[in-house]
């Protein structure tokens, strides 16, 4: 009774929603799907969130803690440790997989935002931790045509700009696609260290280690993609990454958002037209 | 046992990685071939190839604000294209940085041009280092090829190093950048033959009479001599910068630069002496500087900024 006496009393709290009104009183109901979300945007991604007409709903977290296989390789061969690439790749869709699927429990149409890292653990060398975060939306009046492949959330790294962006462009997102490739890089031989002793030159195995573990982390991704059937992918990211490994042994990875043109045209909000824009404060 | 010695233990037996290496040595073979020749190899071209078709997804490192330029300006991105090039500095660090980046960068250009793009925008440049090495380093540049409508496919693809949007901001201003430009230049300074062969106060006196620089006086003086030194290399770089520059356009815009002087080893009885290097990178312009091109300005709030100079990560951590 007392809370409405105050209410009454209080014009400027008629103007506010009666879930926001709830929400002041400290009256939510914890744990409903309605109820208080959670999530790491921040305040200009939160508003574009909105305003390309979704709702966050919550923080979705997926982890695995892999185990890091054994992987044979030659001293002074150039070449793939596919077992490690294997792991590598495995050990990041499972986070992915676990994270999509808490977002599937909470009726998420997708996940903005994602964040996708991987841990050294200080008590094992051979065990990394890899976590995949972010934040699940869900269209605010349910319009079923912006899920992921096979009905599951989309999932994208994209910030709340760049999701209401990509809106705006005719495209939405499907998934967050990856490809990995560890590498092992040749050691020179001593001879051939010694020749080059005081000369500017290029030293093309190491040249071409690097180029096809970066072709190859690509080309998977590219593959990942097709599979999801996407259009294209934006946003690539190309991370290289040595993970406590030895000195010789590197990873390249990809990783993106794919997307594809929004098939019901009436969703697609109008288009905006970049202008010339020249901030004078530079 | 630990991780690195699991790694470099005998060969395995199983007939799938027997197999795996087989491969590998067969593509190996090509890539030295393919490297040594400027050119792709087979199964680079092929994804390219597939890329351009459509049959894969085109791939872009650009923002999603770069797909807004595809429905106003005609940009579409192709795919994304990239070149590296591992380089060890026997006697210049300076002039590697000219040699390696030209070299990663005609890579790069080369699988954009093996997919008729207009031009290569979105060009981030990186460094990679490998632990227990010294004296060498990796140059890598990486872009987004990308196709204007209504150009046709090139065979001489612009590198435009800024985003696509920055792209369609200077195209709408009669400006094309194509290209990035190079000045690097270092020198010793010996401070017996001090460079300009005249008897300098400062350094080259100070030096003669065996005192270093910390030793030259109570006094606020200006040491001239490595001042000139230093203006000297810098100007050299910059002119470099500048004909680089005139190969391929009309202007420069946006110089990243590095800069330093440092002792060289002390040697006994011997004055020290100074190595002095500057490198300077920008995106070079063509315009036509009789033609000027009115905007109309007008203020907006911007959800996402973003800056003109090519990005460089010199500090990148060690592998």
């Amino acid at each position: 009774m007392a809370d409405e006496t105050t209410q009454a009393a209080n014009p400027a709290l008629d103007q506010l929603p009666q879930r926001a009104l709830e929400r002041l009183k400290g009256m939510r109901e914890a744990g409903q799907q309605s109820g208080v979300f959670t999530s790491d945007l921040s305040v200009n991604e939160f508003l574009m969130v909105r305003e390309a007409g979704f709702e966050p709903l919550g923080m979705v977290v997926g982890s695995c803690i892999y185990h890091v296989g054994i992987q044979y390789g030659s001293w002074s061969k150039n070449q793939e440790l596919n077992v490690l690439s294997q792991a590598m790749y495995h050990a990041r869709e499972l986070a992915m997989e676990r994270m999509e699927r808490e977002a599937h429990a909470l009726a998420a149409d997708g996940v903005v935002g994602v964040r996708l890292e991987v841990k050294r653990l200080a008590w094992d060398q051979n065990i990394l931790e890899f976590l995949a975060i972010g934040t699940a939306i869900a269209h605010r009046t349910g319009h079923p045509g912006f899920k992921g492949p096979k009905g599951m959330p989309f999932t994208s790294d994209l910030s709340g700009q760049d999701f209401w962006m990509l809106l705006r462009a005719g495209h939405r997102p499907l998934s967050m696609v990856m490809g990995s490739c560890v590498y092992h890089v040749a050691h020179q031989g001593v001879l051939k260290s010694l020749s080059n002793v005081g000369q500017n030159t290029e030293i093309t195995p190491f040249t071409q280690a690097m180029y096809d573990a970066r072709e190859l982390a690509m080309e998977r991704m590219q593959n990942e993609a097709m599979a999801a059937e996407a259009e294209g992918v934006v946003g690539v990211q190309l991370h290289e990454g040595s993970h406590n490994w030895q000195p010789h042994v590197l990873e390249f990875f990809a990783v993106g958002t794919a997307v594809k043109p929004i098939e019901d045209k009436a969703l697609i909000p109008e288009a905006i037209s970049p202008q010339v824009v020249i901030p004078v404060n530079d | 046992m630990s991780f690195i010695n699991r790694i470099f233990r005998s060969a395995p037996r199983d007939p799938d990685a027997a197999r795996h290496i087989a491969e590998q040595a067969a593509r190996d073979q090509e890539w030295q071939s393919c490297l040594a020749q400027d050119r792709l190899p087979s199964f680079v071209q092929r994804r390219l190839a597939d890329t351009k078709s459509g049959k894969l997804p085109w791939v872009s490192t650009t923002s999603v604000g770069g797909l807004l330029a595809q429905r106003t300006h005609g940009i579409k991105p192709i795919g994304l294209v990239s070149g590296n090039c591992w380089y060890q500095f026997g006697f210049s660090w300076t002039r590697g940085h000219y040699d390696g980046w030209h070299k990663a960068i005609g890579r790069m250009w080369q699988e954009a041009a093996a997919m008729g793009a207009n031009a290569i925008v979105d060009v981030t440049m990186k460094v990679q280092r490998m632990a227990n090495t010294s004296g060498q380093m990796d140059y890598g540049v990486l872009g987004t090829a990308v196709s204007i409508a209504g150009l046709g496919d090139s065979r001489d693809p612009v590198v435009a190093t800024v985003s696509a949007l920055e792209f369609a901001r200077l195209m709408e201003a009669g400006i094309v950048p194509v290209g990035l430009a190079i000045g690097a230049h270092y020198q010793w300074y010996y401070p017996y033959q001090n460079i300009l062969g005249q008897n300098l106060s400062g350094v080259g006196t100070g030096m003669r009479m065996g005192m270093g620089i910390g030793m030259m006086g109570g006094w606020n003086q200006e040491v001239t001599a490595l001042s000139e030194f230093l203006t000297d290399v810098r100007r050299t770089a910059v002119g470099q910068l500048q004909s680089d520059a005139a190969r391929i356009g009309t202007g420069v815009l946006a110089r990243v630069e590095y800069s330093e002087i440092v002792p060289g080893e002390e040697q006994e009885g011997v004055p020290p002496r100074y190595l002095a290097r500057h490198i300077a990178f920008g995106t070079a312009v063509l315009h036509n500087p009789r033609h000027h091109l009115p905007m109309r300005l007008r203020s907006v709030f911007s959800v996402k900024d973003g800056k003109m100079t090519p990005e460089v990560d010199l500090n990148q951590e060690v592998i």
